[in-house]
């Protein structure tokens, strides 16, 4: 087996709750190694942890299906892991190994692989909205069925891109989904400096965007919410997803902690944790025990980290071999 | 042989691209019901897109459009406008290529039409391809003529990244022969000679054209080469080095202040050229480095005046 193997075999794993469940650790697991790998000097890349809000990019994206696109924000690592990027691939973006499909040249948070599905995101908040409108533009041009489905911030409210993209979805009738990852902070301001209503909904749907206020926290409405989306924007009309969520982790890996006085949220978050809820459903359902999770998540965690002894070797080996 | 006016030559290009290639389409305002009319009632208002007044997202919609196989032109009312939309060519358009490792293609046209001596003021009489000299993996067409129009509109289609299209207003009855087939990129020599080279772009090209037929007239036959550049970025070195070293004088006119550009970008490249090939320092006739009046921009603009005083002065004529 390599480090890019894993089967997983407690339960029946093919269940769409297995594959969020799994999703959700890998994701979780492999943004804590790459926060430590950066403080180690591994790696060099700034990481933007989605830690509690695992629950939205992969309940999206699991529910997309062949030839969708999806444009990630700079915090859905797990929408790159649900479309089925091995940690091995998104590392070699990371290090920069000869293997590298996007030869490193994007920051790791937006490497893409389009051939996928998933496609180069911006840094400039909102800029990639438009993007994902003409994505869905082509896609209402071929009549294939298929969407696009892009992620933001809540403070992507103050971009005038995510306004204009509304506008002309709206009216356009486009295939697009967009997904609004409502943590209610913008970085270190929370939303009532910025906005007159936590939910973004009332802004969305005098568009002409079909909405759906979602728990962002709970990886099967969300799931569910992206299917329900998916097949409304297939049958004309774009779809706004409001969820709302709480980052539990760091701003970035370079920030740190910004927000002040979450003491209590964090507390009260943590119980409505994303990983933790769908791990207990399992449990519940009988479907895993404590100890098949805690086995699964040292699986994982060994995973990860012969992942980067991979690609670290890779390029090793490939130097080696240019030089000889 | 085909005789067309500059206005009709873009024209043309539209309806040649919108037959040839299947999976273009063009997105501005107003246009199915006036702008592009025959066309949308050729093509339909699917390829045709009348869309609100939002630049910012027709640009970074093109690109997202480009990302599955669709090549957009995307109307902008005047050149101006480009400031709006700046953030979307430079961060979405231009780069996508690159970020993409060249696994995704954006060859969509921004058409961004000059719209200077038409009374618009200082926010509609701007050039500003000079405000995007510094970005990578753009192109930048400047037609001067009627064949240039139309074959760098045709020539940008068929390139990995996106191009800018400053077509300007003031020239378009200017008509010309449409050549058979592209130069490929290549700038073109439009008037020979062998005492000055007058390097130029879009209005100043037919300026350099005017100033040329100007000074034959009045004794200085065969003295001046004109290069209409039609691409100022990527630009054709070669046919400026060439000629630089034939007749040793350069003028170089340039319709924007001269901070940035091409005007100093070729003055620079004469660098290259061996010590002593210049008979004289290299000379740039700019635009003004001010804002433009409603009232009258020509006294801060290049003129045939300006330059034909220029060119004589170079050869050495005593006027």
């Amino acid at each position: 087996m390599t480090a890019t193997e894993t089967t997983p075999d407690a339960g029946n794993r093919s269940a769409i709750e297995w594959k969020l469940y799994v999703n959700m650790l890998t994701t979780r697991l492999f943004e804590e190694a790459l926060v430590r790998w950066e403080h180690e000097g591994k790696i060099s890349a700034q990481t933007f942890p989605s830690k509690g809000q695992e629950a939205i990019a992969i309940g999206c994206c699991l529910a997309l299906e062949r030839g969708d696109a999806v444009i990630p924000s700079f915090r859905t690592r797990g929408a790159m892991v649900a479309m089925g990027i091995t940690i091995v691939e998104q590392l070699r973006e990371f290090i920069h190994s000869p293997l590298a499909a996007g030869d490193s040249r994007d920051a790791p948070h937006h490497a893409s692989w389009p051939e996928r599905g998933v496609m180069p995101g911006s840094t400039m908040i909102g800029g990639h909205l438009a993007m994902a409108a003409g994505l869905a533009l082509a896609m209402q041009l071929e009549q294939k069925g298929e969407v696009t489905l892009a992620f933001f911030g809540d403070g992507t409210l103050g971009s005038g891109d995510l306004h204009e993209t509304m506008h002309i979805a709206g009216i356009w009738k486009l295939p697009l989904i967009l997904v609004c990852e409502n943590n209610g902070w913008e970085m270190a301001t929370p939303w009532q400096k910025v906005r007159q209503t936590q939910s973004l909904i009332p802004y969305a749907e005098p568009f002409g965007f079909a909405t759906r206020g979602v728990d962002g926290n709970d990886a099967l409405e969300v799931y569910n919410a992206a299917r329900w989306a998916r097949a409304t924007a297939l049958n004309g009309q774009p779809v706004f997803l409001d969820c709302m969520t709480f980052r539990a982790g760091l701003y970035s890996s370079h920030f740190g902690e910004v927000r002040g006085g979450i003491e209590q949220d964090l507390v009260q978050w943590e119980k409505r944790d994303p990983l933790k809820r769908m791990g207990e459903w399992l449990a519940a359902q009988g479907a895993a025990t404590p100890q098949d999770l805690d086995r699964l998540r040292q699986e994982e965690e060994r995973r990860i980290d012969e992942s980067l002894n991979e690609v670290l070797a890779e390029r090793t080996d490939m130097a080696k071999g240019a030089r000889g | 042989m085909t005789m067309l006016s500059y206005r009709d030559a873009v024209g043309k290009a539209l309806q040649d691209s919108m037959r040839d290639e299947p999976r273009l389409i063009i997105i501005g305002q107003n246009l199915a019901g006036h702008g592009l009319k025959q066309l949308a009632d050729t093509y339909g208002e699917n390829r045709v897109r009348d869309c609100s007044i939002s630049e910012s997202a027709m640009v970074g919609m093109a690109v997202g459009a480009a990302m599955k196989g669709w090549t957009a032109i995307v109307m902008i009312a005047y050149a101006d406008i480009a400031s709006v939309c700046h953030m979307a060519i430079v961060q979405s358009a231009a780069k996508l290529h690159y970020l993409a490792n060249g696994r995704l293609n954006c060859p969509l046209i921004i058409r961004l039409p000059i719209a200077r001596f038409r009374g618009h003021g200082p926010e509609g009489n701007e050039v500003g391809a000079s405000w995007f000299y510094n970005v990578p993996d753009l192109n930048i067409a400047m037609p001067g003529s009627a064949n240039e129009a139309y074959w760098s509109f045709r020539d940008a289609l068929q390139r990995p990244t996106p191009t800018l299209f400053f077509e300007d207003r003031s020239i378009h009855t200017r008509s010309g022969e449409i050549t058979e087939n592209s130069s490929g990129g290549k700038a073109q020599i439009t008037r020979s000679g062998d005492q000055l080279t007058m390097i130029a772009a879009g209005r100043t090209a037919a300026l350099a054209e005017d100033a040329a037929d100007q000074l034959a007239k009045e004794g200085s036959c065969g003295a001046v080469e004109v290069i209409s550049l039609g691409f100022i970025k990527p630009l054709d070195k070669d046919t400026i080095l060439k000629s630089a070293s034939k007749t040793g004088r350069v003028l170089i006119i340039q319709d924007e202040p001269p901070w940035s550009g091409y005007a100093p970008y070729v003055r620079c490249l004469l660098d290259q050229l061996p010590a002593g090939k210049l008979t004289t320092a290299p000379r740039i006739i700019a635009g003004a480095d001010q804002f433009l009046p409603y009232w009258d921009e020509r006294p801060f603009l290049p003129s045939l005046e300006s330059v034909v005083a220029a060119a004589n002065e170079l050869i050495g004529n005593k006027v």
